[in-house]
C-alpha cells in the first residue's frame, strides 16, 4: 500500500506535501509531484496539507481517478528508488498519461 | 533446515541468528509475509512509519523462519510496533521489554529476539533493565527509537531532552541535564553500539542488518523525529543544506571525515585526537594525514568510541556521529546459562533428590 | 562414644530446647544438627529459628541475639513449643532475651566465659545474673564452654578466636549426650562441609566429641533424658525446612508438566532460599536468574512462560509490591506463572527475618484495575512441596499467574516429611497450542483457518498457550484490552466489559478443581468453628488438642485455596454459632469472609513477628466458647497433663 497523487495536483505543484514527507518519497515531474511507492512510509502527512485534496490513501482514491496509481507507480518505473527526492531532478519528466494531458486546474 | 544444537557447536564468531531456524530450500518471504492485518495508528508524519517499513523490508532478508522471530516492546508510541509485525510479539509494560526479552532469549536459542523501545521506555523508567541488558550481553536486538520527547503522554520533556526544553511539564525550561544514549549503552559496556535515522532507510537497514549479525545484546539508537510534539529536533542532520556538516559518519576501518566534500572527495573536515583525551573535530587541511582518525569499531577497549559519542551535542543537534560506534566479540549471557544447562550432567532423579542423603524408614511392624 | 559407666536416664514424652547465643556463634547451624539428630532418632519435631536482620549485629546485645527453638516428642506435635525446657545461653543477652521464656525448673546452660562485666552491660544486667540469685527457679549449669573448647582443640594449632567458634559444636556435643541423639549425622556432616580445611574440620569434630564426653563424665549433670521415637504412619521420611520443599515443588512441578522451570527472582529475605536452592538443579532443567530488581525478575519469569517454559519468580512482600504491575500483566496476557511470596514483617522493610501473614490483601487486591488471580498458601514446612505443585496446576491448567504464600516461619522452620512416591504424582497437563483454532471469512467469502489466542477452552475459560516457534501461530499478545477471541486491541466498552467479568470467572471457575473442605470435628458436637490459612495450621491444631482435651468441642478447618475458596466453604461457615479466625495480620482473612459470606466471623490476631503460641491459641479458642457460655469444668489432672 501506499499514498497517491492524483490529477489536482497537475499544473499547480503546490509543494506542501513535499515539505511535509518525513522520508523525501514525493518527487517533482514536469507537471505534477509524484510518490515513491516503495520508498513511501504510509504515515500520511502528506494528505491533509494538501490544499487542493490531490493526495489519497492507495484503496481510497475516487474511481476517476485511480489510474493515477499506475501515474505514480509508472513514474518511477526507469527511474527507480534513487532514496531522496531533495538530490535528485526528475522535473523534466512525466508519466505519458500525464504528459498527455489538456491544461488542468488553470482557475 | 538445520540448526546447530547449541552454541558451542558453532564456529567463531558466532552469528545473532546462528541457532534461529532458517527457511528451507525454495521458501522465500516478502515484507507482506511479515505485515501483520492491523491498522497502523501512529500520527500522520511519525518517524516510526519509516522504521516499520525499513523493518519490513529488511526482516525477509534474514531468511528466518517468521514463528521463530519474537518483538517485544514496552510502552509508548514506539511500543505499538510488534503489533504491526506478524511475528510473534508482546507489548508489555513500561519500561519492562529487555527484562521480558531476557526471559524469552535465555529460554530459547532458536528464537531471534527484537525489542523497540523509546527514549522514555528504555531509559527512564526502563533505565535499569536497559543497562542490565547490556552488560549481561544477552543475545537481543534493542531498537531505541529517540524523539526526544514523551509522545504518547502528549508532550512532556523526555531523558533526551536538551536542558531549557520547554513543554507541558517544563514551562520555564528542563532544568535536566540529558543522557547520551550511546555514551550511557558504552558505559554499560555494550557490545554492539549504533546510531541512525529514521528516514534514512539505507543506513537504517544497514545498521540493522549488522545488529541482527551479532551474537549478543545490539543497542540500536533511531533518531526519530515527532511531528507533533517534537517537530523538527533532527532538523540540523536531516536538512540537505546542513547535514553534511552535522554528520559524522562512522565506517569501521575508513577515516572519520565529513563536512562539504574536498577534492579528494571526502569531507573537508575530520576527527583527530585532543590532548584531553578525547577526540575532536579538525579542518582536514590543518592535520597530518595519519592524524586523521580511523574508524575502530572493533577496538576491545569502547575509550575511544565513548569520546566519540561525546560530539553529539544535546541540543539543537549541530553534529552527530552516526553509523556503529561498537561492535565486539563478547560471551552472550543466555547462551552461557544454557551451557551450563547442558553440561549439569544427567537428567536428575528427582526422588533422589527429594529424599536427600538423611532418609529414616518407619516400618509397620514398629507401629 | 558411650564408654563411660551409664547414668540413670529419665523418660520425657517432649522437650523443647533452645539454643541462644550471638548471631555470629552458629546457633542456626546448632539447631539444624540438632533437629537432624532428632529426625534421624525418629521423634516428630517442630522448629522456630529466629535471628536478627543484620547479618553481625553488635555482638553481645540483645538485638544481636540468634536463637534455635526446637520441639521434639514421642507423639505427634503441631508447634515448636511455647516454652522452652533447656535454654543454652552463651552469652548475657543470649539469657537476658530468653529467660522470661522458660517453663519454671528449666535447665539453663551457660557460658560463663562471656559472663563478663562488659557483656552484662550490654545485655543490660546490672548484676550477674548467676550470682545474684535471680535464676534460682531454673537449674542453672554455668560452665565454661568457651574454655573447655579452647582446651579440647588445642592440638590443632587454631588461634584462640578460631578455636573458641567450635564452642556450639561443643554444646551441641554436651546436648546430644543429654538427650541421646545419635551422632553420626553430625560427624559425616562436619567431616563433608569442612573437608577442604582439615583443621577447622578436625576442631569442630573434636569439640562435638569433647562436649558428648563431658556430659558423660561430669558429675554436673546427674541424668539423661530420653524421648522415645514418636508413632509415626510406615513410610519414608525426612526433616524439610519449607523454602526447601517449596523448591523441591518447583522441581517436581517442572517435572510432572514436562516444562523446563524458570525462576527470575532478586535476592530478599526470606525467600533467596529458594533462588540458592534453584540454582542447584540445572541438571532438572531449571534455569536460574538472579535479575537486577523484583521487577526484572518477574519480567524475566514472565518472558519465558511467553516462550513456554514454566515461569516462576520467588520473592517477600516489598518485592510483590514492586512486581504488582508485571502480575497484572500476566493477568492480561494469561500466561501461566507462579509468584512466591515468602511473607515477613512489614509495611515497608519491616521486619525482614521474622514471620507475618499481612500480604493477603497485598496479593488478592494489590494492582491496579479488576486483576484476579488464584492465591494459594502452604501450611507447613513440608507442605511447602504440595503447595508449590498445587500453583503450578493451577497456573498452567488455567493459563494465569498465581500467588503461593509461604512465610517466614514455614521458609526456616522445619518438621518430618513423609516422602511422596514422585512417581505416583499426577501429572500437569502443558497442553500447547498445535495448529489454527478459528476460521475468517474475508470480504470475498473466502475462508482462512486463524490463530485465535483468546479463544478460549469453554469448560477452564483458558486461553491457548502458544509459544515462539510454532508456524501459523504468530500473534501479538499485550497489556491493551483484548478482544474477546481475536485477541487484537479493542477499546470498545461492552468488550472491556466482557472481558472483566471472563478475567474474573475464570478464576472463580477454578472452585470446581479444589476438592471440599473437610472439618475436623470429630465429635461433631462443635458450636465453634476456627478456620485460619497459612502456617497458622500448626499453632490452631495445638490449641485445638488443647481445647478438646479439656472435653470441649471444637471444630477446625484450614485452607490451602484463599482465592477461589472453596465450594463448600459458605455452608461450613454457616453450620457454626461462632467462627473464629486466628492470623498473624489485623484480620485479613476474617475481612474477606465477611465480606464474601456475611458472616460474623470474629478475629483474633497477633503481629509480633513469631506464629502464636500454643498455650496463646488455647485461650483464644476459651475466650471464644466462654462467649457461647461454654465453660471447661475445672480440672487439675487435666491441667498438670497441658503442662
Amino acid at each position: 500500500m501506499t499514498y497517491v497523487i492524483a490529477q489536482p495536483c497537475v499544473d499547480l505543484k503546490d509543494r506542501s506535501c513535499v515539505d511535509e514527507c518525513p522520508v523525501d518519497c514525493i518527487y517533482e515531474g514536469k507537471r505534477m509531484l509524484y510518490i515513491q511507492p516503495d520508498e513511501c512510509v504510509d504515515c500520511g502527512a502528506c494528505e491533509p496539507v494538501c490544499p487542493a485534496e490531490a493526495i489519497f490513501y492507495e484503496d481510497d482514491t475516487p474511481e476517476e481517478w485511480k489510474g493515477y496509481y499506475e501515474a505514480n507507480v509508472g513514474f518511477f518505473a526507469e527511474i527507480g528508488s534513487p532514496g531522496g527526492a531533495s538530490n535528485t531532478d526528475v522535473s523534466g519528466q512525466d508519466h505519458p498519461m500525464v504528459a498527455a494531458l489538456p491544461p488542468q486546474n488553470q482557475d | 533446515m538445520t540448526t546447530p544444537a547449541t552454541v558451542t557447536d558453532l564456529p567463531d564468531p558466532v552469528l545473532g541468528t546462528a541457532l534461529v531456524p532458517t527457511l528451507g530450500e525454495g521458501e522465500s518471504q516478502t515484507g507482506k509475509d511479515f505485515t501483520s492485518d492491523q491498522e497502523v495508528r501512529w500520527c500522520p508524519g511519525c518517524g516510526d512509519y519509516a522504521v516499520l517499513k525499513a523493518v519490513q523490508g529488511f526482516l525477509p532478508g534474514l531468511g528466518l523462519r517468521r514463528e521463530n522471530i519474537v518483538f517485544v516492546s514496552g510502552i509508548g508510541c514506539s511500543s505499538r510496533f510488534p503489533y504491526y509485525l506478524d511475528t510473534y510479539g508482546m507489548h508489555s509494560i513500561h519500561g519492562r521489554a529487555p527484562s521480558i526479552a531476557t526471559g524469552i532469549a535465555t529460554a530459547r536459542e532458536d528464537l531471534s529476539v527484537w525489542v523497540v523501545t523509546g527514549d522514555g521506555d528504555a531509559l527512564s523508567i526502563g533505565g535499569n533493565h536497559l543497562i542490565h541488558a547490556l552488560r549481561r550481553n544477552v543475545n537481543m536486538t534493542i531498537l531505541l527509537f529517540n524523539n526526544r520527547i514523551y509522545g504518547l503522554t502528549k508532550g512532556q520533556y523526555s531523558p533526551t531532552s536538551e536542558t531549557g526544553k520547554v513543554t507541558k511539564s517544563t514551562p520555564m525550561g528542563s532544568v535536566d541535564h540529558p543522557f547520551n544514549p550511546v555514551s550511557l549503552a558504552l558505559g554499560a559496556e555494550a557490545s554492539f553500539v549504533a546510531r541512525t535515522i529514521d528516514s534514512d532507510r539505507k543506513h537504517l537497514t544497514s545498521v540493522l542488518s549488522a545488529a541482527a549479525a551479532h551474537r549478543g545484546t545490539s543497542l540500536v539508537e533511531i533518531y526519530q523525529n515527532c511531528p507533533i510534539f517534537n517537530d523538527g529536533a533532527f532538523d540540523a542532520i536531516k536538512n540537505p543544506d546542513t547535514k553534511a556538516d552535522a554528520i559524522i559518519p562512522l565506517v569501521h576501518g575508513e577515516q572519520i571525515r565529513f563536512g562539504a566534500a574536498q577534492e579528494d572527495g571526502l569531507g573537508h573536515k575530520c576527527l583527530v585526537r585532543d590532548a584531553g583525551g578525547g577526540v575532536r573535530v579538525a579542518e582536514v587541511a590543518g592535520v597530518a594525514a595519519e592524524d586523521i582518525l580511523v574508524h575502530d569499531a572493533h577496538h576491545p577497549d569502547p575509550t575511544r568510541a565513548f569520546a566519540i559519542s561525546r560530539l553529539t551535542d544535546s541540543g539543537y543537534l549541530h553534529q552527530s556521529p552516526i553509523g556503529i560506534f561498537r561492535q565486539v566479540e563478547r560471551p552472550t549471557y543466555d547462551d552461557q546459562a544454557r551451557v551450563q544447562l547442558s553440561t549439569a550432567g544427567e537428567p536428575g532423579d528427582l526422588q533422589a533428590l527429594i529424599d536427600g542423603p538423611d532418609v529414616w524408614t518407619v516400618e509397620e511392624e514398629n507401629r | 562414644m558411650t564408654d563411660a559407666p551409664e547414668k540413670p536416664v529419665q523418660q520425657l514424652e517432649r522437650v523443647i530446647i533452645r539454643f541462644a547465643g550471638d548471631s555470629g556463634d552458629g546457633m542456626q547451624l546448632t539447631g539444624d544438627r540438632f533437629t537432624q539428630e532428632t529426625a534421624a532418632f525418629g521423634n516428630d519435631l517442630s522448629t522456630l529459628p529466629s535471628f536478627p536482620a543484620e547479618i553481625r549485629a553488635p555482638q553481645g546485645t540483645i538485638p544481636g541475639v540468634s536463637s534455635f527453638q526446637l520441639h521434639f516428642a514421642s507423639r505427634d506435635i503441631l508447634t515448636p513449643g511455647d516454652h522452652p525446657d533447656v535454654l543454652v545461653a552463651m552469652n548475657p543477652a543470649a539469657l537476658k532475651a530468653n529467660v522470661a521464656d522458660l517453663k519454671p525448673g528449666a535447665v539453663i546452660v551457660l557460658d560463663t566465659h562471656d559472663f563478663t562485666a562488659r557483656n552484662l552491660t550490654k545485655a543490660g544486667y546490672t548484676t550477674d545474673p548467676v550470682e545474684d540469685g535471680s535464676l534460682t527457679d531454673f537449674q542453672v549449669h554455668a560452665l565454661d564452654l568457651t574454655g573447655m573448647t579452647v582446651e579440647a582443640v588445642k592440638e590443632f594449632g587454631l588461634s584462640r578466636k578460631d578455636a573458641a567458634r567450635s564452642k556450639n559444636m561443643y554444646s551441641l556435643g554436651l546436648l546430644s549426650w543429654m538427650y541421646g541423639r545419635p551422632v553420626e549425622g553430625t560427624i559425616d556432616y562436619v567431616s563433608t562441609k569442612f573437608a577442604k580445611k582439615p583443621e577447622i574440620r578436625d576442631a569442630n569434630l573434636a569439640a562435638f566429641k569433647a562436649g558428648y564426653h563431658f556430659g558423660e563424665t561430669t558429675e554436673s549433670f546427674a541424668v539423661r533424658y530420653e524421648v522415645k521415637p514418636a508413632e509415626a504412619a510406615a513410610g519414608r521420611y525426612r526433616n524439610i525446612t519449607g523454602n526447601l520443599a517449596l523448591s523441591y515443588g518447583l522441581v517436581a512441578a517442572g517435572r510432572l508438566s514436562e516444562l523446563p522451570v524458570f525462576l527470575g527472582a532478586y535476592p530478599i529475605t526470606p525467600a533467596s532460599d529458594i533462588l540458592h536452592e534453584l540454582s542447584k538443579h540445572k541438571a532438572f532443567g531449571v534455569t536460574t536468574f538472579q535479575a537486577e530488581d523484583e521487577i526484572a525478575g518477574i519480567g524475566a519469569a514472565i518472558g519465558a512462560a511467553y516462550a513456554g517454559h514454566l515461569g516462576v519468580t520467588s520473592t517477600s512482600g516489598p518485592g510483590v509490591a514492586l512486581k504488582a504491575e508485571a502480575m497484572g500483566l500476566a493477568v492480561m496476557l494469561e500466561l501461566p506463572l507462579v509468584v512466591v511470596d515468602v511473607q515477613r514483617g512489614g509495611p515497608s522493610t519491616g521486619l525482614p527475618t521474622k514471620t507475618e501473614q499481612a500480604d493477603l490483601l497485598q496479593v488478592m487486591f494489590g494492582r491496579n484495575g479488576e486483576a484476579p488471580l488464584p492465591v494459594i498458601a502452604a501450611q507447613a514446612p513440608a507442605d511447602c512441596f504440595d503447595a508449590a505443585i498445587e500453583a503450578a496446576r493451577i497456573a498452567v491448567t488455567y493459563r494465569t499467574p498465581v500467588v503461593l504464600l509461604s512465610d517466614g516461619y514455614l521458609a526456616n522452620g522445619s518438621e518430618p516429611w513423609a516422602l511422596p512416591d514422585v512417581a505416583s504424582l499426577p501429572r500437569i497437563e502443558a497442553g500447547f497450542a498445535t495448529g489454527t483454532n478459528h476460521t475468517s471469512v474475508g470480504k470475498d467469502g473466502e475462508e482462512t483457518a486463524d490463530f485465535w489466542p483468546y479463544l478460549r477452552d469453554p469448560g477452564t475459560l483458558a486461553r491457548p498457550w502458544a509459544p515462539p516457534g510454532t508456524a501459523g501461530l504468530e500473534h501479538r499478545i499485550g497489556g491493551i484490552e483484548k478482544g474477546d477471541g481475536h485477541g487484537n486491541i479493542s477499546y470498545d466498552p461492552a468488550n472491556h466489559d466482557f472481558m472483566v467479568r471472563t478475567r474474573q470467572a475464570k478464576v472463580d471457575g477454578i472452585a470446581r478443581s479444589i476438592p471440599d473442605l473437610e472439618v475436623d470435628d470429630p465429635a461433631g458436637e462443635a458450636r465453634l468453628l476456627v478456620i485460619g490459612w497459612g502456617s497458622t495450621y500448626g499453632p490452631i491444631g495445638a490449641g485445638v488438642r488443647r481445647v478438646r482435651r479439656r472435653g470441649l468441642d471444637v471444630a477446625q478447618v484450614h485452607l490451602r485455596h484463599i482465592n477461589p475458596f472453596p465450594r463448600n466453604l459458605g455452608e461450613i461457615l454457616k453450620r457454626y454459632d461462632k467462627v473464629v479466625v486466628p492470623e498473624m495480620n489485623l484480620g485479613q482473612l476474617a475481612m474477606l469472609l465477611r465480606a464474601e459470606f456475611l458472616v460474623d466471623a470474629e478475629s483474633r490476631t497477633n503481629v509480633r513477628g513469631m506464629p502464636f503460641g500454643a498455650e496463646e491459641m488455647e485461650d483464644i479458642l476459651l475466650a471464644s466458647l466462654a462467649a457461647l457460655g461454654v465453660a471447661p469444668t475445672a480440672d487439675h489432672e487435666a491441667e498438670e497433663a497441658l503442662r
